[in-house]
């Protein structure tokens, strides 16, 4: 019997071997996203994943608002990174209007922005920790964040979408005894964080369950073009705060880490590596930060650019973030193109998933430090 | 390292949290302080002064009715419409001022950098929440109004970790 179906749907036969399982488009921990895998038994066999369920049409947005007008919008696509994902924007833009942008707030974007990456990445690592089922994992970095938030309260005004970082500097400069409540805080913070590793990346049991599992070796991680944590977890010393220095990041002392085994383990354990480089690069900012000064250029109150295009790229939490703005003379940019580390990363989703064990889909997924809704945009 | 001695370190690491203070804020009884009045701006030198970026103030004795605040929130939430008021200010020929709508507004803080004359602030108060839509719009004599805010809780750091104490 045959019975006639609708155009556009299939039948899956029940005498085949391979079944289609639609992962999402659920909310993993961070966006929706869907994986199409193909399973034979419990091997994968295939994974195709379907990103775009968060797009927010935020580089169209960009086009109908001026350079100031963008800020609060664009940092929505990753609100616990939000001073990294509007610093490409700003360095941008000030190439754009020709504007040099004051010492001291150069080195209080470098200490903002370096505290937003280990909040992005303790909430990551929460998120690792619960999808992992590792609870305890999933309840310090979510307290130990708090910490960081607090200061960044304290700093910018809000916990998340900070609106911090405009063309021309910093809204406002930090309060009278920010050095010292930084610098007791991030000791703090790097002697808690140093704790994790007896119970979540010396734990023999997470090292079975993800080394070995979604093996990128170095020449793939260059040939897909992924970046961030999991390039620098494949081998490869690629890091933008070094290779590419941007605002004061040449006049600081920043360490790259990298490891060789390119599996999950290592891509889980580099993001933690940052953060403790992140306590070292704001340790020394803090000490070689101006004491007093300007902090924002006053522009006029609706900038225009000049015929002109500009590429900047950053290290955000995820990786390299880059922004392509074109300007035709006018208060609003012709068009605003966002290069972002996640949509990179995704690329190996298909390569790393094949052949491993259906169980093993969340240690990979998650370790790709892939944020859905910066994907989609 | 082995099997064995690495299960017991994490359990011990487990166990010597049982020392550690509790760092969980009580939000209702206790509220985290925040620096300042809130979030200001000073346009003489165009630097904002940090703050807590919460529920607006307007100054009544300030505003002139410019809506320059309300073309600054254009393209972010259009949170800010200009409605009349029955004042008569001397620098408020047309009587008109902000109200917000705090079902809307994402509290950027581009309003107060855009007031040239110190009319509009932001403070510390973050409890917004309403059983209607309507009660989240406030007008400017609710807006005039200094809020009530009681917050002192502040993170402290000892031997056994640190509390919000």
């Amino acid at each position: 019997m045959t019975t006639q179906l609708p155009p556009g749907l299939q039948l899956e036969k029940l005498n085949e071997r391979i079944m289609t399982l639609n992962v999402g488009p659920q909310h993993p921990g961070s966006g929706h996203m869907r994986l199409i895998i193909k399973v034979d038994g419990d091997y994968i066999v295939s994974c195709d994943p379907d990103p775009g369920y968060v797009h927010r049409g935020e580089e169209k947005m960009a086009e109908y608002r001026n350079y100031i007008q963008n800020i609060p919008h664009l940092e929505r696509p990753v609100i616990h990174d939000s001073c990294n994902v509007l610093y490409p924007y700003c360095l941008g833009v000030e190439e754009l209007l020709g504007v040099e942008v004051p010492e001291r707030a150069q080195y209080l974007r470098v200490i903002a922005s370096e505290l937003n990456r280990c909040v992005y990445i303790q909430y990551w690592l929460a998120i690792y920790g619960i999808f992992l089922g590792h609870s305890t994992m999933f309840m310090w970095p979510a307290g130990d964040r708090e910490l960081l938030i607090d200061l960044l309260e304290k700093m910018t005004g809000a916990r998340v979408t900070h609106a911090y970082f405009v063309p021309g500097g910093i809204r406002n400069d930090v309060p009278a005894n920010f050095e010292d409540m930084c610098l007791k805080r991030v000791n703090y913070f790097e002697k808690r964080i140093k704790e994790y590793a007896a119970i979540f990346y010396d734990n023999p049991i997470l090292i079975s369950r993800t080394s070995g599992a979604g093996v990128l070796s170095r020449d793939d991680a260059i040939r897909l073009g992924t970046t961030g944590s999991t390039l620098r977890a494949s081998g490869v010393d690629f890091d933008l705060r070094k290779k590419e220095p941007y605002d004061v990041y040449g006049e600081l002392d920043v360490h790259s880490n990298v490891l060789k085994e390119g599996d999950s383990y290592a891509r889980s354990k580099i993001p933690w590596l940052d953060m403790l480089e992140s306590c070292n690069i704001i340790r020394q900012a803090l000490q070689k930060m101006p004491k007093s000064g300007s902090v924002r250029v006053k522009l006029k109150p609706n900038p225009k650019g000049g015929n002109d295009e500009v590429y900047k790229r950053v290290e955000s939490g995820r990786g390299s973030l880059g922004c392509y703005i074109v300007s035709r003379s006018k208060p609003e940019p012709y068009r605003v193109k966002m290069s972002v580390g996640s949509f990179r990363n995704l690329i190996c989703m298909p390569y790393l998933l094949k052949g491993e064990k259906l169980g093993n889909m969340p240690a990979v997924y998650w370790s790709l430090n892939y944020w859905p809704v910066e994907a989609d945009r | 390292m082995g099997t064995a001695t690495g299960i017991i370190k994490a359990l011990n690491s487990g166990i010597k949290h049982l020392a550690v203070k509790r760092f969980t804020l009580r939000y209702p009884e206790q509220k985290l302080k925040f620096v300042g009045d809130g979030y200001q701006f000073d346009p003489t030198t165009g630097v904002g002064i940090a703050g807590y970026k919460g529920r607006h103030m307007l100054f009544h004795d300030k505003c002139t009715g410019c809506q320059l605040c309300a073309i600054a929130c254009e393209g972010v939430a259009e949170a800010i419409g200009m409605v009349k008021v029955q004042e008569d200010w001397k620098q408020n020929k047309k009587a008109i001022m902000p109200q917000i709508d705090y079902g809307k507004c994402v509290f950027c803080g581009l309003c107060v950098d855009a007031c040239p004359f110190y009319a509009l602030y932001m403070t510390n108060d973050y409890e917004l929440s309403s059983f209607t839509k309507e009660a989240l719009i406030y007008t400017p004599a609710q807006l005039q109004v200094k809020p009530f805010v009681q917050q002192d809780a502040e993170i402290v750091f000892d031997a056994r970790g640190a509390t919000h104490g």
